[in-house]
Protein backbone atom coordinates (compact mmCIF):
# COMPACT_ATOMS: atom_id res chain seq x y z
CA UNK A 1 0.00 0.00 0.00
CA UNK A 2 1.09 3.24 -0.97
CA UNK A 3 0.68 6.03 1.49
CA UNK A 4 3.56 8.47 0.08
CA UNK A 5 2.24 12.04 0.10
CA UNK A 6 2.18 14.23 -2.73
CA UNK A 7 5.69 14.78 -4.18
CA UNK A 8 5.16 18.95 -4.45
CA UNK A 9 4.84 19.66 -1.04
CA UNK A 10 7.56 18.89 1.56
CA UNK A 11 6.49 15.50 3.12
CA UNK A 12 4.36 15.79 6.25
CA UNK A 13 6.32 15.73 9.44
CA UNK A 14 5.45 13.51 12.72
CA UNK A 15 6.01 13.45 15.77
CA UNK A 16 6.38 9.77 17.92
CA UNK A 17 6.10 10.48 21.89
CA UNK A 18 6.82 7.32 23.45
CA UNK A 19 8.64 6.04 26.81
CA UNK A 20 9.04 2.67 25.52
CA UNK A 21 12.18 2.59 22.78
CA UNK A 22 11.00 -0.55 21.02
CA UNK A 23 7.82 1.06 20.28
CA UNK A 24 9.09 4.33 19.04
CA UNK A 25 11.77 2.56 16.40
CA UNK A 26 8.75 0.34 15.19
CA UNK A 27 6.70 3.54 14.53
CA UNK A 28 10.10 5.50 13.21
CA UNK A 29 10.57 2.26 10.58
CA UNK A 30 6.97 2.54 9.45
CA UNK A 31 6.58 5.79 8.57
CA UNK A 32 10.20 6.63 7.51
CA UNK A 33 9.23 3.93 5.11
CA UNK A 34 6.24 5.52 3.73
CA UNK A 35 7.59 8.77 3.30
CA UNK A 36 7.08 10.63 6.13
CA UNK A 37 9.52 13.11 8.11
CA UNK A 38 9.63 11.31 11.72
CA UNK A 39 11.19 12.52 15.22
CA UNK A 40 10.47 10.54 18.39
CA UNK A 41 10.95 11.91 22.16
CA UNK A 42 11.20 9.52 24.99
CA UNK A 43 9.27 11.62 27.50
CA UNK A 44 6.75 14.35 27.48
CA UNK A 45 8.92 17.63 27.97
CA UNK A 46 11.23 16.40 25.42
CA UNK A 47 8.01 15.77 23.11
CA UNK A 48 6.64 19.18 23.59
CA UNK A 49 9.77 20.83 23.12
CA UNK A 50 9.91 18.93 20.01
CA UNK A 51 6.23 19.66 18.83
CA UNK A 52 6.79 23.52 19.32
CA UNK A 53 10.41 23.58 17.34
CA UNK A 54 8.86 21.17 14.91
CA UNK A 55 5.62 22.13 14.17
CA UNK A 56 4.17 18.88 13.18
CA UNK A 57 1.27 17.84 10.89
CA UNK A 58 0.69 14.56 13.52
CA UNK A 59 1.56 14.28 17.10
CA UNK A 60 1.96 10.27 17.97
CA UNK A 61 1.70 10.05 22.23
CA UNK A 62 1.61 7.26 24.60
CA UNK A 63 -0.64 8.23 27.46
CA UNK A 64 0.90 6.12 30.45
CA UNK A 65 4.56 8.10 30.75
CA UNK A 66 6.52 9.06 33.28
CA UNK A 67 6.61 12.73 34.20
CA UNK A 68 4.29 14.30 32.00
CA UNK A 69 1.37 12.39 31.02
CA UNK A 70 0.00 12.12 27.37
CA UNK A 71 -3.25 13.59 28.82
CA UNK A 72 -1.13 16.48 29.64
CA UNK A 73 0.58 16.83 26.66
CA UNK A 74 -2.81 16.71 24.68
CA UNK A 75 -4.38 19.62 26.53
CA UNK A 76 -0.53 21.80 26.55
CA UNK A 77 -0.28 20.68 22.54
CA UNK A 78 -4.17 21.83 22.14
CA UNK A 79 -3.51 25.27 24.20
CA UNK A 80 -1.06 26.33 21.78
CA UNK A 81 -2.63 25.25 18.27
CA UNK A 82 -6.09 24.25 18.39
CA UNK A 83 -5.64 22.58 15.33
CA UNK A 84 -2.84 20.15 16.37
CA UNK A 85 -4.06 16.35 15.64
CA UNK A 86 -3.30 13.76 18.32
CA UNK A 87 -3.18 9.89 18.04
CA UNK A 88 -3.09 8.21 21.33
CA UNK A 89 -1.28 5.05 21.84
CA UNK A 90 -2.64 2.93 25.08
CA UNK A 91 -1.06 0.03 26.65
CA UNK A 92 -4.11 -0.41 28.63
CA UNK A 93 -6.87 -0.57 25.72
CA UNK A 94 -9.74 -0.09 27.67
CA UNK A 95 -12.77 2.42 25.89
CA UNK A 96 -12.40 4.52 29.29
CA UNK A 97 -8.97 5.78 28.59
CA UNK A 98 -9.74 6.38 25.01
CA UNK A 99 -13.14 8.05 26.04
CA UNK A 100 -11.06 10.19 27.95
CA UNK A 101 -8.18 11.14 26.03
CA UNK A 102 -10.46 11.84 23.22
CA UNK A 103 -12.72 13.85 25.70
CA UNK A 104 -9.13 15.64 26.20
CA UNK A 105 -9.03 16.59 22.56
CA UNK A 106 -7.06 13.57 20.70
CA UNK A 107 -8.38 12.72 17.32
CA UNK A 108 -8.00 9.18 17.34
CA UNK A 109 -6.72 6.31 19.05
CA UNK A 110 -4.61 3.39 18.62
CA UNK A 111 -4.25 0.41 21.37
CA UNK A 112 -0.98 -1.75 21.21
CA UNK A 113 -0.17 -4.11 19.83
CA UNK A 114 -0.81 -2.57 16.40
CA UNK A 115 0.26 -3.47 12.70
CA UNK A 116 1.99 -1.40 10.87
CA UNK A 117 -1.10 -1.74 8.03
CA UNK A 118 -3.16 -0.50 11.40
CA UNK A 119 -0.77 2.97 11.86
CA UNK A 120 -0.84 3.84 8.54
CA UNK A 121 -4.21 4.32 7.92
CA UNK A 122 -4.77 5.93 11.31
CA UNK A 123 -1.77 8.00 10.53
CA UNK A 124 -3.19 8.83 6.76
CA UNK A 125 -6.42 9.90 8.14
CA UNK A 126 -5.10 12.11 10.97
CA UNK A 127 -3.18 14.21 7.94
CA UNK A 128 -6.23 14.67 5.97
CA UNK A 129 -7.99 15.55 9.13
CA UNK A 130 -4.92 18.19 9.99
CA UNK A 131 -5.60 19.29 5.82
CA UNK A 132 -9.04 20.16 6.97
CA UNK A 133 -8.55 21.78 9.87
CA UNK A 134 -5.61 24.04 8.09
CA UNK A 135 -7.89 24.60 5.27
CA UNK A 136 -10.54 25.71 7.32
CA UNK A 137 -8.47 28.03 9.54
CA UNK A 138 -7.21 29.67 6.30
CA UNK A 139 -10.82 30.51 5.17
CA UNK A 140 -11.77 31.46 8.87
CA UNK A 141 -8.46 34.23 8.30
CA UNK A 142 -9.88 35.21 4.90
CA UNK A 143 -13.20 36.01 6.02
CA UNK A 144 -11.83 37.93 9.12
CA UNK A 145 -10.27 40.24 6.60
CA UNK A 146 -12.54 39.87 3.93
CA UNK A 147 -14.95 41.02 6.71
CA UNK A 148 -12.99 43.80 8.48
CA UNK A 149 -12.02 45.42 4.74
CA UNK A 150 -15.81 45.63 4.35
CA UNK A 151 -16.48 47.35 7.62
CA UNK A 152 -14.05 49.88 6.62
CA UNK A 153 -14.75 50.46 2.98
CA UNK A 154 -18.51 50.51 4.28
CA UNK A 155 -18.44 52.88 6.91
CA UNK A 156 -16.25 55.26 4.48
CA UNK A 157 -18.97 54.94 1.82
CA UNK A 158 -21.33 55.93 4.64
CA UNK A 159 -19.62 58.36 6.14
CA UNK A 160 -18.11 60.43 2.74
CA UNK A 161 -21.32 62.09 1.81
CA UNK A 162 -22.44 62.49 5.48
CA UNK A 163 -19.35 64.37 5.94
CA UNK A 164 -19.40 66.29 2.82
CA UNK A 165 -22.83 67.49 3.62
CA UNK A 166 -22.10 68.14 7.04
CA UNK A 167 -18.97 70.50 6.17
CA UNK A 168 -21.09 72.20 3.38
CA UNK A 169 -23.22 73.17 6.22
CA UNK A 170 -20.93 73.98 8.54
CA UNK A 171 -18.54 76.21 6.40
CA UNK A 172 -22.15 77.91 5.14
CA UNK A 173 -22.84 78.87 8.95
CA UNK A 174 -19.09 79.94 9.33
CA UNK A 175 -19.68 82.33 5.84
CA UNK A 176 -22.71 83.62 6.45
CA UNK A 177 -21.71 87.24 6.23
CA UNK A 178 -20.36 87.01 2.77
CA UNK A 179 -22.00 89.08 0.07
CA UNK A 180 -21.12 86.76 -2.98
CA UNK A 181 -22.85 83.75 -0.39
CA UNK A 182 -26.04 83.34 -2.21
CA UNK A 183 -25.17 81.60 -5.29
CA UNK A 184 -22.79 79.60 -3.23
CA UNK A 185 -25.14 78.94 -0.99
CA UNK A 186 -27.88 77.55 -3.41
CA UNK A 187 -25.02 75.44 -5.36
CA UNK A 188 -23.71 74.25 -2.02
CA UNK A 189 -27.92 73.01 -1.14
CA UNK A 190 -28.23 71.31 -4.44
CA UNK A 191 -25.13 69.28 -3.76
CA UNK A 192 -26.00 68.53 -0.62
CA UNK A 193 -29.30 67.28 -1.79
CA UNK A 194 -27.34 65.13 -3.72
CA UNK A 195 -25.24 63.63 -1.95
CA UNK A 196 -27.95 62.99 0.52
CA UNK A 197 -29.50 60.75 -2.20
CA UNK A 198 -26.66 59.57 -2.96
CA UNK A 199 -26.48 58.05 0.58
CA UNK A 200 -30.29 56.88 0.35
CA UNK A 201 -29.39 55.02 -2.90
CA UNK A 202 -26.78 53.36 -1.14
CA UNK A 203 -28.78 52.45 1.94
CA UNK A 204 -31.16 50.88 -0.15
CA UNK A 205 -29.09 48.95 -2.60
CA UNK A 206 -27.34 47.47 0.37
CA UNK A 207 -30.22 46.51 1.69
CA UNK A 208 -31.24 44.61 -1.02
CA UNK A 209 -28.16 43.17 -1.57
CA UNK A 210 -29.20 41.58 2.46
CA UNK A 211 -32.13 40.52 1.14
CA UNK A 212 -31.36 38.59 -1.75
CA UNK A 213 -28.47 37.46 0.35
CA UNK A 214 -30.89 36.37 3.33
CA UNK A 215 -32.31 34.48 0.43
CA UNK A 216 -35.68 37.04 1.52
CA UNK A 217 -36.00 38.26 -1.82
CA UNK A 218 -35.05 35.67 -4.02
CA UNK A 219 -36.90 32.85 -2.66
CA UNK A 220 -40.06 32.99 -4.95
CA UNK A 221 -40.32 31.07 -8.11
CA UNK A 222 -42.91 32.76 -10.44
CA UNK A 223 -43.62 32.50 -13.92
CA UNK A 224 -42.50 35.72 -14.95
CA UNK A 225 -42.63 37.53 -18.59
CA UNK A 226 -39.63 39.29 -18.74
CA UNK A 227 -41.28 41.20 -21.79
CA UNK A 228 -43.61 43.94 -19.40
CA UNK A 229 -41.49 43.99 -17.15
CA UNK A 230 -38.46 45.48 -19.93
CA UNK A 231 -40.83 47.88 -21.17
CA UNK A 232 -42.28 49.06 -17.82
CA UNK A 233 -38.29 49.28 -16.36
CA UNK A 234 -37.56 51.49 -19.83
CA UNK A 235 -40.44 54.10 -19.45
CA UNK A 236 -39.39 54.46 -15.85
CA UNK A 237 -35.65 55.54 -16.60
CA UNK A 238 -36.74 57.74 -19.71
CA UNK A 239 -36.39 60.57 -16.95
CA UNK A 240 -33.08 59.72 -16.45
CA UNK A 241 -32.12 59.03 -20.07
CA UNK A 242 -33.99 62.75 -21.25
CA UNK A 243 -31.85 65.59 -19.90
CA UNK A 244 -28.90 64.28 -22.07
CA UNK A 245 -30.97 63.14 -24.65
CA UNK A 246 -30.69 59.41 -24.68
CA UNK A 247 -33.00 56.92 -26.93
CA UNK A 248 -34.12 53.96 -25.00
CA UNK A 249 -35.45 51.45 -27.59
CA UNK A 250 -36.84 48.12 -26.38
CA UNK A 251 -37.25 44.71 -28.14
CA UNK A 252 -39.50 42.34 -26.70
CA UNK A 253 -39.84 39.25 -27.66
CA UNK A 254 -42.45 38.67 -29.95
CA UNK A 255 -44.18 36.14 -27.74
CA UNK A 256 -43.94 35.84 -23.91
CA UNK A 257 -40.77 34.75 -22.18
CA UNK A 258 -41.34 33.64 -19.47
CA UNK A 259 -38.72 32.46 -16.38
CA UNK A 260 -38.64 31.28 -12.97
CA UNK A 261 -38.29 33.75 -10.78
CA UNK A 262 -38.81 36.12 -8.20
CA UNK A 263 -41.09 39.58 -9.78
CA UNK A 264 -39.57 42.07 -7.61
CA UNK A 265 -35.84 40.50 -8.18
CA UNK A 266 -35.92 40.25 -11.91
CA UNK A 267 -37.46 44.19 -11.77
CA UNK A 268 -34.69 45.21 -9.84
CA UNK A 269 -31.81 43.14 -12.09
CA UNK A 270 -33.33 44.92 -15.45
CA UNK A 271 -33.55 48.43 -13.40
CA UNK A 272 -30.11 48.46 -12.42
CA UNK A 273 -28.83 47.42 -15.88
CA UNK A 274 -30.53 49.88 -17.77
CA UNK A 275 -29.78 52.94 -15.53
CA UNK A 276 -26.04 51.76 -15.59
CA UNK A 277 -26.45 51.72 -19.32
CA UNK A 278 -28.22 55.36 -19.30
CA UNK A 279 -25.75 56.85 -16.65
CA UNK A 280 -22.86 55.87 -18.07
CA UNK A 281 -23.93 56.48 -21.61
CA UNK A 282 -22.76 60.01 -24.03
CA UNK A 283 -25.23 62.32 -24.37
CA UNK A 284 -27.26 61.76 -27.49
CA UNK A 285 -26.23 57.93 -26.78
CA UNK A 286 -28.42 55.09 -27.19
CA UNK A 287 -29.70 52.38 -25.00
CA UNK A 288 -30.90 49.14 -26.64
CA UNK A 289 -32.70 46.59 -24.29
CA UNK A 290 -33.88 42.89 -25.91
CA UNK A 291 -34.62 39.40 -24.90
CA UNK A 292 -35.12 36.51 -26.99
CA UNK A 293 -35.26 32.89 -26.22
CA UNK A 294 -32.18 31.25 -26.92
CA UNK A 295 -31.53 27.21 -26.88
CA UNK A 296 -34.44 26.47 -23.90
CA UNK A 297 -32.79 29.72 -22.13
CA UNK A 298 -33.63 33.67 -22.17
CA UNK A 299 -31.30 36.08 -23.10
CA UNK A 300 -31.93 39.40 -21.98
CA UNK A 301 -29.54 42.10 -23.28
CA UNK A 302 -28.64 45.41 -22.60
CA UNK A 303 -26.90 47.58 -24.76
CA UNK A 304 -25.39 50.89 -24.43
CA UNK A 305 -23.45 53.40 -26.63
CA UNK A 306 -21.36 54.95 -23.68
CA UNK A 307 -17.92 55.12 -22.26
CA UNK A 308 -17.02 51.36 -22.40
CA UNK A 309 -15.33 49.80 -19.36
CA UNK A 310 -11.19 49.17 -20.00
CA UNK A 311 -10.40 45.45 -20.14
CA UNK A 312 -8.35 45.28 -16.88
CA UNK A 313 -11.27 46.45 -15.24
CA UNK A 314 -13.79 44.21 -16.40
CA UNK A 315 -13.01 41.21 -14.42
CA UNK A 316 -13.69 43.78 -10.53
CA UNK A 317 -16.82 44.63 -12.70
CA UNK A 318 -19.17 43.01 -10.15
CA UNK A 319 -17.74 43.14 -7.49
CA UNK A 320 -18.94 45.05 -4.58
CA UNK A 321 -18.09 48.72 -4.06
CA UNK A 322 -15.99 48.46 -7.42
CA UNK A 323 -16.19 51.80 -9.57
CA UNK A 324 -14.45 51.88 -13.05
CA UNK A 325 -11.77 54.66 -12.56
CA UNK A 326 -11.46 56.65 -16.15
CA UNK A 327 -12.63 60.10 -17.54
CA UNK A 328 -16.69 60.40 -18.14
CA UNK A 329 -17.63 58.05 -15.12
CA UNK A 330 -16.15 60.28 -12.21
CA UNK A 331 -18.70 62.26 -10.64
CA UNK A 332 -21.49 59.91 -11.61
CA UNK A 333 -23.50 59.18 -8.99
CA UNK A 334 -22.84 55.39 -6.74
CA UNK A 335 -21.46 53.45 -4.41
CA UNK A 336 -20.56 50.38 -6.87
CA UNK A 337 -23.15 48.23 -5.59
CA UNK A 338 -25.33 47.55 -8.76
CA UNK A 339 -24.00 44.95 -10.63
CA UNK A 340 -23.14 43.01 -7.40
CA UNK A 341 -26.48 43.03 -6.81
CA UNK A 342 -27.12 41.53 -10.25
CA UNK A 343 -24.46 39.26 -9.81
CA UNK A 344 -25.72 38.00 -7.12
CA UNK A 345 -29.53 38.06 -8.35
CA UNK A 346 -28.64 36.12 -11.71
CA UNK A 347 -26.61 33.62 -9.70
CA UNK A 348 -29.46 32.93 -7.44
CA UNK A 349 -32.04 32.43 -10.23
CA UNK A 350 -30.02 30.05 -11.49
CA UNK A 351 -28.18 31.99 -14.86
CA UNK A 352 -25.19 33.67 -15.57
CA UNK A 353 -23.94 37.25 -16.90
CA UNK A 354 -21.00 38.12 -19.14
CA UNK A 355 -20.22 41.49 -20.68
CA UNK A 356 -18.62 42.76 -23.77
CA UNK A 357 -16.80 45.68 -23.78
CA UNK A 358 -15.17 48.27 -26.11
CA UNK A 359 -13.71 51.47 -24.49
CA UNK A 360 -15.19 54.20 -26.50
CA UNK A 361 -17.83 52.32 -28.20
CA UNK A 362 -20.05 51.19 -25.07
CA UNK A 363 -20.60 47.72 -24.09
CA UNK A 364 -23.50 44.91 -23.69
CA UNK A 365 -24.52 42.96 -20.76
CA UNK A 366 -26.32 39.94 -22.06
CA UNK A 367 -27.77 37.71 -18.61
CA UNK A 368 -28.92 33.69 -19.74
CA UNK A 369 -31.47 32.89 -17.56
CA UNK A 370 -33.60 29.54 -17.77
CA UNK A 371 -36.84 29.55 -19.41
CA UNK A 372 -39.93 28.48 -17.66
CA UNK A 373 -41.00 25.31 -18.34
CA UNK A 374 -43.95 25.35 -20.81
CA UNK A 375 -47.56 24.95 -19.32
CA UNK A 376 -46.15 26.96 -16.36
CA UNK A 377 -46.59 30.27 -18.45
CA UNK A 378 -49.95 31.28 -16.47
CA UNK A 379 -49.43 33.85 -13.93
CA UNK A 380 -47.86 37.26 -15.17
CA UNK A 381 -46.16 39.22 -12.66
CA UNK A 382 -47.52 42.38 -13.59
CA UNK A 383 -51.29 41.27 -13.04
CA UNK A 384 -52.61 41.11 -9.79
CA UNK A 385 -52.23 37.54 -8.20
CA UNK A 386 -55.63 36.00 -7.66
CA UNK A 387 -57.15 35.89 -3.78
CA UNK A 388 -56.13 32.18 -3.80
CA UNK A 389 -52.99 32.45 -4.26
CA UNK A 390 -50.61 31.93 -1.14
CA UNK A 391 -49.66 35.08 0.21
CA UNK A 392 -45.80 35.51 -0.15
CA UNK A 393 -43.47 33.36 2.25
CA UNK A 394 -41.79 36.18 3.54
CA UNK A 395 -41.54 39.59 4.68
CA UNK A 396 -39.42 40.89 2.50
CA UNK A 397 -41.06 44.21 0.78
CA UNK A 398 -43.32 43.40 -2.41
CA UNK A 399 -43.79 45.68 -5.12
CA UNK A 400 -45.76 44.19 -7.54
CA UNK A 401 -49.32 45.93 -6.51
CA UNK A 402 -47.35 48.99 -7.75
CA UNK A 403 -47.56 47.95 -11.05
CA UNK A 404 -51.10 46.45 -11.09
CA UNK A 405 -54.08 47.62 -12.95
CA UNK B 1 -2.62 87.14 -4.04
CA UNK B 2 1.58 87.31 -3.66
CA UNK B 3 3.03 86.11 -0.62
CA UNK B 4 -0.30 84.35 0.37
CA UNK B 5 -0.10 80.85 2.20
CA UNK B 6 -1.06 78.25 -0.75
CA UNK B 7 -2.45 74.89 0.72
CA UNK B 8 -2.81 71.94 -1.75
CA UNK B 9 -5.92 69.91 -0.78
CA UNK B 10 -5.67 65.97 -2.19
CA UNK B 11 -9.29 64.46 -2.00
CA UNK B 12 -10.95 62.73 -4.38
CA UNK B 13 -14.39 64.03 -3.12
CA UNK B 14 -15.25 67.25 -4.95
CA UNK B 15 -17.69 68.60 -2.75
CA UNK B 16 -15.33 68.27 0.34
CA UNK B 17 -13.04 70.50 -1.73
CA UNK B 18 -15.15 72.90 -2.73
CA UNK B 19 -16.12 73.53 1.18
CA UNK B 20 -12.45 73.62 2.51
CA UNK B 21 -11.88 75.96 -0.35
CA UNK B 22 -14.55 78.36 0.29
CA UNK B 23 -13.02 78.19 3.86
CA UNK B 24 -9.59 78.92 3.81
CA UNK B 25 -10.28 81.59 0.77
CA UNK B 26 -12.33 83.37 3.17
CA UNK B 27 -9.23 83.21 5.26
CA UNK B 28 -6.90 84.64 2.75
CA UNK B 29 -5.63 81.69 1.69
CA UNK B 30 -4.37 80.50 -1.72
CA UNK B 31 -6.33 76.94 -2.85
CA UNK B 32 -4.80 74.63 -5.24
CA UNK B 33 -6.93 71.30 -5.56
CA UNK B 34 -6.16 68.15 -6.77
CA UNK B 35 -8.53 65.49 -7.02
CA UNK B 36 -6.32 62.26 -7.00
CA UNK B 37 -3.13 61.24 -5.58
CA UNK B 38 -1.32 60.87 -8.60
CA UNK B 39 -2.17 64.81 -9.94
CA UNK B 40 -1.64 66.05 -6.58
CA UNK B 41 2.23 64.88 -6.72
CA UNK B 42 2.26 66.09 -10.32
CA UNK B 43 1.21 69.63 -8.80
CA UNK B 44 3.48 70.16 -6.76
CA UNK B 45 6.07 70.97 -8.96
CA UNK B 46 3.63 74.16 -10.35
CA UNK B 47 1.74 75.17 -6.77
CA UNK B 48 4.60 74.62 -4.34
CA UNK B 49 2.42 74.52 -1.82
CA UNK B 50 2.79 75.62 1.95
CA UNK B 51 0.96 72.85 3.59
CA UNK B 52 -0.49 70.15 1.88
CA UNK B 53 -3.70 68.45 3.24
CA UNK B 54 -4.11 64.96 2.42
CA UNK B 55 -6.78 62.79 2.40
CA UNK B 56 -6.30 59.05 3.58
CA UNK B 57 -9.23 57.16 1.49
CA UNK B 58 -9.07 57.13 -2.00
CA UNK B 59 -10.52 54.98 -4.68
CA UNK B 60 -11.85 52.86 -1.78
CA UNK B 61 -8.00 52.40 -0.69
CA UNK B 62 -5.84 53.97 1.89
CA UNK B 63 -4.03 55.82 -1.14
CA UNK B 64 -3.22 58.71 0.81
CA UNK B 65 -0.55 57.20 2.94
CA UNK B 66 0.95 55.89 0.03
CA UNK B 67 0.88 59.69 -1.37
CA UNK B 68 2.47 60.58 1.92
CA UNK B 69 4.96 58.27 1.81
CA UNK B 70 5.92 59.46 -1.52
CA UNK B 71 6.13 63.03 -0.33
CA UNK B 72 8.31 62.35 2.36
CA UNK B 73 10.52 59.34 1.30
CA UNK B 74 11.11 59.61 -2.78
CA UNK B 75 13.69 60.78 -4.62
CA UNK B 76 11.92 62.95 -7.34
CA UNK B 77 9.75 64.84 -3.89
CA UNK B 78 13.21 65.88 -1.85
CA UNK B 79 12.29 69.16 -3.07
CA UNK B 80 8.67 69.01 -0.88
CA UNK B 81 9.12 66.73 1.90
CA UNK B 82 9.60 69.94 3.99
CA UNK B 83 6.41 70.46 3.36
CA UNK B 84 3.71 69.90 5.78
CA UNK B 85 1.00 67.46 5.46
CA UNK B 86 -2.07 67.39 7.17
CA UNK B 87 -3.73 63.99 6.84
CA UNK B 88 -7.70 63.60 6.82
CA UNK B 89 -9.83 61.02 6.75
CA UNK B 90 -13.75 60.10 7.90
CA UNK B 91 -12.45 56.47 8.73
CA UNK B 92 -12.05 56.56 12.62
CA UNK B 93 -8.52 53.92 12.72
CA UNK B 94 -4.98 55.41 13.66
CA UNK B 95 -2.33 54.67 10.96
CA UNK B 96 -1.28 52.41 14.12
CA UNK B 97 -4.54 50.65 14.06
CA UNK B 98 -4.20 50.45 9.96
CA UNK B 99 -0.84 48.89 9.69
CA UNK B 100 0.31 46.97 12.62
CA UNK B 101 3.85 46.96 11.37
CA UNK B 102 6.03 49.39 13.97
CA UNK B 103 8.85 50.16 10.91
CA UNK B 104 5.76 50.88 8.22
CA UNK B 105 3.96 53.51 10.37
CA UNK B 106 6.94 54.97 11.17
CA UNK B 107 7.37 55.56 7.37
CA UNK B 108 4.01 56.83 6.61
CA UNK B 109 3.18 58.45 9.87
CA UNK B 110 1.65 61.63 9.21
CA UNK B 111 2.60 65.28 10.46
CA UNK B 112 -0.62 66.16 11.20
CA UNK B 113 -4.37 63.97 11.36
CA UNK B 114 -7.98 65.46 11.48
CA UNK B 115 -11.13 63.35 10.74
CA UNK B 116 -13.77 64.27 8.28
CA UNK B 117 -16.53 66.30 9.15
CA UNK B 118 -14.03 68.71 10.10
CA UNK B 119 -13.81 70.71 13.51
CA UNK B 120 -13.24 74.30 11.59
CA UNK B 121 -11.82 75.91 14.94
CA UNK B 122 -9.73 72.73 15.88
CA UNK B 123 -8.35 72.53 11.82
CA UNK B 124 -7.71 75.82 11.25
CA UNK B 125 -5.88 75.46 14.85
CA UNK B 126 -4.44 72.55 13.77
CA UNK B 127 -3.23 74.22 10.00
CA UNK B 128 -1.64 77.16 11.96
CA UNK B 129 0.94 74.69 13.97
CA UNK B 130 1.09 73.04 10.54
CA UNK B 131 2.55 76.25 9.18
CA UNK B 132 4.63 77.22 11.85
CA UNK B 133 6.60 73.65 10.79
CA UNK B 134 7.21 75.21 7.14
CA UNK B 135 10.61 76.66 6.82
CA UNK B 136 9.85 78.92 4.00
CA UNK B 137 6.27 80.23 5.67
CA UNK B 138 5.68 84.03 5.58
CA UNK B 139 2.98 84.59 8.00
CA UNK B 140 -0.43 84.12 7.29
CA UNK B 141 -2.22 87.44 5.86
CA UNK B 142 -5.95 88.32 7.58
Amino acid sequence: MSSAPAQTAPPPSIVVIDDDPAMRLSCRKILDKSGYRVETFEDGAGGLDGVERLKPDLIIVDLKMPGISGFEVISRVLETDPAAVLVVITGYATIDTAVEAMKAGAYDFLPKPFSPDELRIIVQRGLERRRLMLEARRQELERELLRRRLVTFVSHQLQTPLAAVHQYLNVLRQLEDDSAGAARRREWYERCLIRVEEMLALIRNWLTLAAIEGQCLAQQRLPVDLNPIMVSVLEECRPLAEPDGITLEVRPAPEPCFCLGDPVCLRVLVENLVSNAVKYNRPGGRVEVAVRPVNGELELSVSDTGLGIPKQYQPFLFDEFFRVRQPGAAGKPGAGLGLAIVKRIVAELGGRIEVSSEPGQGSTFRVRLPAAPSGASAVSSLRVAPATDPPPSCAAPRRETRHAG
Amino acid sequence: MAGSTTVLIIDDDDDFRASVRALLESRGFTVAEAASGQEGLALLTECRPDLILLDVMMECSTEGYGINQAIKWREECRDFRHIPVVMVSSIQESPDQLFPMAGEVDMIRPDFYVTKPLDIPAFLATLEKALERAPHHRSQPG
